[in-house]
């Protein structure tokens, strides 16, 4: 069961993990609003040191402004940037 | 924690907008890597691969073309597992026979 739902704020985990991740340093920290659940999926951070028997983890399509992202980011203010965030690297945003 | 690899929104440069050519060896590690794979072998993961040119350090990651980063990966992890040695492969590749039409 999804934890998040569409159209909820959430802010970005920054986890501070070594090793193989997949959310890029440019969102975390960052609140953006879910889009979408698109399922579960085995731990990319299990798979890339071999494990293929952990947990499955929820992964969601995660809308962001692009003015939010990037300080000089102006000229196009409605601007939306939308990327893939696995569930343990997200928290709800309040406000 | 940043990877070196992480580049997203970093200060680039113009973009370089040339088509390059695929060449066969490069074709070739893309058809070893979808081997290694795949559901029936799973022996080196997509994510696996990542995690070896990931841990390459900033130099050797820079100075790899991206199929030579898959390559040398691929290489680090069947090593890692035990499949096969550096030493081994190059053996291999010294012993190998010529394809007939290659030069």
């Amino acid at each position: 069961m999804p934890l998040f739902h569409a159209g909820e704020r959430i802010r970005v985990l920054d986890l501070g993990k070594a090793g193989h991740v997949r959310i890029p340093a440019y969102v975390r920290g960052h609140v953006g609003t879910v889009v979408q659940f698109c399922g579960v999926f085995l731990n990319p951070e299990d798979l890339a040191i071999g494990n293929a028997g952990g947990c499955v983890v929820g992964c969601y399509r995660v809308e962001f402004l692009q003015t939010d992202l990037w300080t000089d980011y102006s000229e196009y203010p409605d601007d939306t940037l939308v990327t893939e965030i696995y569930e343990h690297w997200m928290e709800p945003a309040h406000g | 924690m940043r990877g070196y690899h992480d580049i997203g929104g970093s200060l680039s440069g113009p973009i370089p907008r040339t088509e390059l050519p695929w060449l066969d060896w490069e074709k070739r590690v893309e058809a070893i890597r979808n081997l290694l794979g795949d559901s029936t072998r799973r022996v080196i993961s997509l994510d696996e691969m990542r995690r070896g040119f990931e841990s390459f350090g900033p130099e050797k990651y820079r100075t790899l073309s991206f199929y030579r980063r898959r390559l040398e990966a691929m290489i680090d992890i069947l090593e890692e597992k035990g499949v096969l040695t550096r030493a081994e492969l190059a053996a291999a590749v010294e012993n190998s026979v010529q394809e007939p039409g290659e030069t």
